[in-house]
């Protein structure tokens, strides 16, 4: 017999590790065990990867948990850890797997290598640490200063917990949705550093909103929870409650399936929010119904973002719905009934398999759009821009109406982009720099990408050094203001393929200016912040188009005068915000500085305490 | 509105608590007088009486706010209400107590045998602290609880001697805290009326008050605590919050501690075969500090200011004249009035400003106090560097000097022995003689707004 030698094997593709499709308090009801096939790397105990490295110390108890060693046989063979709530290695191994899937889904929508937003560590590695249990406390959040995802555990309600039990452990990093949420957040920060800037209320408010939307979206890819879930609901999957499996009798509800329960799709983080005792899941992705008025009343950052989230699940639920319209119609028209719980399974599994494609190309549309983001001081408005450009440039056809679907929803949910004529796709699309300014920008030539591989350093710096060149030269038509330094903050090629096929090739470059500014123009001495414009440029790289400015996606910085009204609007919020800080009427230093501060500024109001999730 | 007792018959068969007047100010003239009592407040309100009622007295008396913060104390509280009764004969019309912090209620607990001697006619208190309402009392035990466990995690770090116990935050944090502790007496005298039959009443924003406590010509716009939903959103400490928190002695509080893990769980990375990854002891430091301290600062002050936000604020119109009581509250409190289409015709005519929370910096929103001035306003402050030096703010200071253009007086310009002098480089520096209509006493200032 020949001697085995490893390297005569292939490396495998994936890594298949169970994980909750939900959380632990879902049971094992509905799909709640998943096998997540991660991306295969090799990985040390931890697990520490390329992009991760799960730290499993808690700092309430000041202690290490054993640490899971992946690679072991008796981990391999099994396809990972058994879910388990009791073993700390299961709850590392989740949140290695949790997160890795979801960079993962955003490398594969933005088409390159993702980055994170912070510096490497001593070591020269830059990873984004997890402490799946780093403190006893009912949050998570992602904190850039520690380069960290930080999940808490905490004690269960006493007097009402919902579906745990009262006063029961209940692990922040066993849940699905929070794990995606939080790892969003850092990776937003890795595209765009300045996001995380309370600019103004929809800042904020976007951050949480677009984290919402990637785990929810993320939802529809288990695939037995939607099937099961098509099957309660009639196919109806954006109902927030389902019917009970049998109606109950006159008597009411006495028996289990007589309850109806609720929807697990459209909810997020269930388990945590009975837990704290609302008797209901976190958030949404149905608030309340569509009334442009809430922009004006909502605030706070996960209140003002679920208006975000509504919107964009709105457009989603249509698109579904236009997209199954025909199975429903021939399933009727063979005398079908399609009632909740009466779905033949083979019409479940279509509806299934286009719920799970809609939701992927919205997931990949909202990630894209990113892209097509200015560098700073987003609006919910200009978001709506970035999606329709963004799509646009890859599906120009836009056979079952996407862009308009988004474009309605925004209109219902009042959110209204600056500076455009009306709502059709043509005025919302983001314009070349001529359109602006009665002049093209000349093309932008010198940048050096290999399709291949990642940039060397030395290609890099010769890129940044021609895009300052270039930005410099054609400051004002690129929507740059004329004296203050221009970073280049990132850039990156990305490559894409249509659905025609056809390979896109571009470069997307961040452009940011900044200028001291006082807070209060009015008080001498006035301590100042930094009020930052820049543009971002999305470059062609096609043959015969090389170096053309497509977009100029522009925040101008404009002078400190009356007629800069991003600066106005950006004094008065940060005005609204101090005025609600407790700490500044104790502490000697000037209120707004704390602003100006990153993790230490947190606003601390009752409301905002969970400055995580 | 909510009062403990009946009103109807009352009003009737009420005698007109009114009395003659100690001092140099006639019949058509409104005074307050503003006591230095250290940090906190005491103000009396003097309103005439019309001459055609016929009473002997000349004026009717509200007593707003009688308290003094512990770490702020200057010892003339006594001395406060001695001059009180002297001047009131013992009789007062109206009790404000504008909100349950020691700095502004210490003195009916302390001096609960004299108060018990005047003879009041309403108390009012601000819905919040009503008994008799659920939503009142549930917040209450919320407060409660989180204070005393700040309250225990503080002490228990001072007794360890812990580094984040010795932070200027950490005793700026302490002290407010302290604020809310002791109030127990002082409340439930308040509640029952000072056992001297004065009727209580708990009010709320949006109330109009017409001759209110008998006293003729006065009408009281309650502004503040509102009951809408934005408001007491932000009343709400978070639920089941457990916070890194030592107990009594210095060590982890166990009775709330969670061990997630069992025993074998818990590894030790210094042995050989342990090759998951390590911090360094700056990295876990670092974490700690991030989750632990800082915010339970945060905490305290969070809490400081939602007691703030439950203060009654009350405004006068008395013969044309607006006066603005706004106790201490915050931006919370005030963004439902400053909201309602009133305020706009409001805030221009307020002749006199009591400047809300000693003058520290969140209780007087700039956008109103800019749109104040039109009326000739004159502002008192009731204030002290101690025990917190950013109070007063100085560039709030600055511009309500601007705009009062009647004149600012601050409590702490009048020197007492032993009392913290204004700081060297604060606003508004002390003048070398009062501005007009500004008198000095031993231990007060007045203020005589003239209704002719």
């Amino acid at each position: 017999m020949a001697k085995v030698d490893k390297s005569t094997y292939d490396t495998p593709s994936y890594r298949p590790l169970k994980v909750y499709a939900f959380d632990p308090s879902h049971g094992r009801s509905l799909g709640n065990y998943m096998t997540v096939n991660v991306r295969y790397e090799g990985v040390e105990p931890g697990p520490v990867g390329e992009y991760l490295e799960v730290i499993d110390y808690d700092a309430s108890n000041d202690c290490y948990y054993e640490p899971v060693d992946l690679n072991d046989a008796a981990v391999m063979l099994g396809g990972g850890l058994e879910p388990s709530g009791s073993d700390p290695r299961f709850h590392q191994q989740m949140v290695y797997a949790v997160a890795s899937e979801t960079i993962r889904r955003f490398e594969f929508a933005l088409g390159r290598k993702i980055k994170w937003g912070f510096r490497a560590d001593t070591k020269g590695k830059r990873r984004l640490r997890i402490f799946p249990h780093g403190m006893q406390e009912a949050n998570a959040y992602y904190d850039r200063d520690l380069r960290a995802l930080v999940f808490g555990y905490f004690p269960a309600s006493e007097l009402d917990a919902g579906a745990n039990l009262p006063g029961q452990t209940v692990f922040t990093c066993l849940s699905h949705d929070i794990i995606v949420h939080e790892t969003t957040h850092a990776l937003i920060d890795g595209q765009r550093i300045y996001f995380l800037e309370s600019t103004g209320p929809d800042s904020l408010a976007f951050h949480e909103a677009f984290a919402d939307i990637v785990a929810l979206f993320q939802h529809f890819s288990h695939k037995e929870a939607l099937l099961e879930m098509i099957q309660r609901t009639g196919g109806l999957i954006y109902r927030l409650h389902v019917d009970p499996e049998v109606n109950p009798g006159r008597e009411g509800a006495l028996a289990q399936f007589e309850l109806s329960t609720s929807n697990p799709l459209v909810q997020l983080a269930r388990q945590f929010g009975e837990a704290l005792g609302t008797r209901a899941a976190l958030r949404s992705a149905l608030g309340s119904q569509p009334n442009s008025k809430d922009l004006d009343k909502l605030y706070e950052p996960h209140d003002r973002g679920a208006i975000l989230v509504a919107a964009v699940f709105d457009a989603f639920f249509s698109i579904y719905i236009r997209r199954t319209r025909d199975l429903m119609r021939i399933a009727r028209a063979a005398g079908a009934l399609i009632n909740p719980g009466d779905i033949h399974p083979d019409l479940a599994n279509r509806l299934a398999g286009e719920a799970a494609k809609t939701a992927e190309h919205f997931s990949n549309i909202c990630i894209r759009a990113l892209d097509y983001c200015p560098p700073v001081d987003i609006l919910f408005g200009d978001f709506l821009r970035a999606l329709v450009t963004a799509d646009y440039d890859l599906v120009p056809a836009d056979p079952y109406g996407y862009r308009a679907a988004l474009i309605e929803a925004f209109r219902l949910r009042g959110i209204r982009p600056e500076n455009v004529t009306s709502y059709s796709e043509g005025a919302l699309r983001w314009c070349a720099p001529e359109d602006l300014k009665g002049m093209p920008a000349p093309p932008c030539e010198g940048l050096e990408f290999d399709i291949l591989r990642p940039s060397t350093s030395e290609q890099s710096e010769k890129n940044a050094k021609t895009l300052i060149n270039y930005a410099n030269k054609n400051r004002d038509i690129l929507g740059l203001s004329l004296n203050e330094p221009i970073q280049a903050h990132s850039f990156h090629p990305v490559h894409r393929v249509g659905p025609d096929g056809r390979l896109k090739v571009e470069v997307v470059a961040e452009l940011v200016q900044q200028r001291a500014t006082p807070f209060d123009p009015t008080e001498s001495g006035s301590p100042r912040f930094f009020f930052r414009g820049g543009s971002t440029l999305v470059i062609d790289q096609e043959p015969g188009k090389e170096g053309d400015v497509r977009y100029a996606i522009q925040k101008r910085l404009g002078q400190d005068d009356m007629q800069n009204e991003r600066l106005i609007r950006q004094r008065k919020y940060q005005e609204h915000i101090h005025s609600g800080m407790a700490q500044t009427t104790y502490m000697d230093e000037h209120p707004l500085e704390h602003l100006s501060k990153s993790r230490r500024a947190r606003s601390m109001t009752f409301n905002l305490i969970h400055r995580g999730y | 509105m909510v009062t403990a007792k009946k009103t109807v018959s009352k009003k009737a068969a009420k005698k007109i608590v009114v009395s003659s007047l100690h001092g140099d100010i006639n019949a058509d003239t409104i005074r307050v007088r503003m006591y230095r009592i250290g940090f906190g407040d005491c103000f009396l309100i003097s309103l005439p009486v019309m001459k055609r009622s016929g009473s002997e007295d000349s004026h009717y008396h509200v007593l707003i706010d009688c308290g003094v913060h512990f770490s702020g104390d200057i010892n003339t509280m006594d001395k406060v209400i001695g001059n009180i009764a002297a001047i009131t004969g013992g009789k007062i019309a109206a009790l404000i107590a504008t909100h349950s912090h020691q700095d502004h209620i210490s003195g009916f607990g302390r001096f609960s045998e004299k108060f018990s001697q005047f003879d009041i006619d309403e108390v009012w208190l601000p819905w919040c602290e009503n008994p008799a309402d659920p939503l009142a009392l549930k917040l209450q035990r919320k407060h409660a609880a989180l204070a005393e466990m700040l309250d225990e995690h503080f002490n228990a770090q001072r007794t360890i001697n812990a580094p984040a116990a010795n932070t200027p935050q950490r005793n700026a944090a302490v002290a407010a805290v302290v604020n809310l502790s002791g109030n127990q007496k002082a409340l439930l005298l308040l509640r029952s009326g000072f056992d001297v039959g004065a009727e209580v009443r708990y009010l709320g924003a949006g109330e109009v008050l017409r001759d209110p406590a008998a006293i003729e010509g006065l009408t009281v716009r309650v502004l503040g605590p509102p009951r809408d939903q934005q408001f007491l959103s932000k009343m709400n400490p978070p639920k089941d919050q457990r916070y890194l928190r030592l107990g009594a002695g210095g060590g982890v509080n166990m009775d709330n501690a969670l061990r997630p893990f069992p025993a074998k769980w818990i590894t030790d990375t210094g042995v050989e075969n342990y090759r998951g990854p390590v911090l360094t002891a700056a990295e876990k430091e670092e974490l700690k500090e991030v989750l632990a301290d800082t915010d339970l600062d945060n905490l305290a002050f969070a809490l400081d200011q939602v007691k703030n936000n439950t203060s009654l604020v009350t405004l006068f119109v008395f013969r044309g004249k607006y006066l603005l009581f706004p106790g201490d509250a915050q931006y919370g409190n005030w963004k439902w009035w400053l909201d309602q289409e009133e305020a706009e015709d409001i805030l221009p005519r307020i002749s006199f400003l009591k400047v809300a929370h000693h003058g520290s910096h969140n209780a007087t929103p700039k956008d109103a106090l800019e749109r104040m001035g039109e009326g000739q306003l004159a502002a008192m402050v009731s204030t002290q560097s101690v025990p917190w030096q950013s109070i007063p703010r100085v560039p709030l200071m600055r511009r309500l000097s601007e705009k009062a253009t009647n004149g600012v007086v601050r409590s702490d310009w009048l020197a007492i022995d032993d009392a913290p002098a204004p700081l060297a480089h604060t606003e508004p520096p002390m003048p070398k003689k009062l501005p007009a209509n500004f008198r000095k006493g031993a231990f007060w200032y007045d203020y005589l707004l003239k209704l002719k």
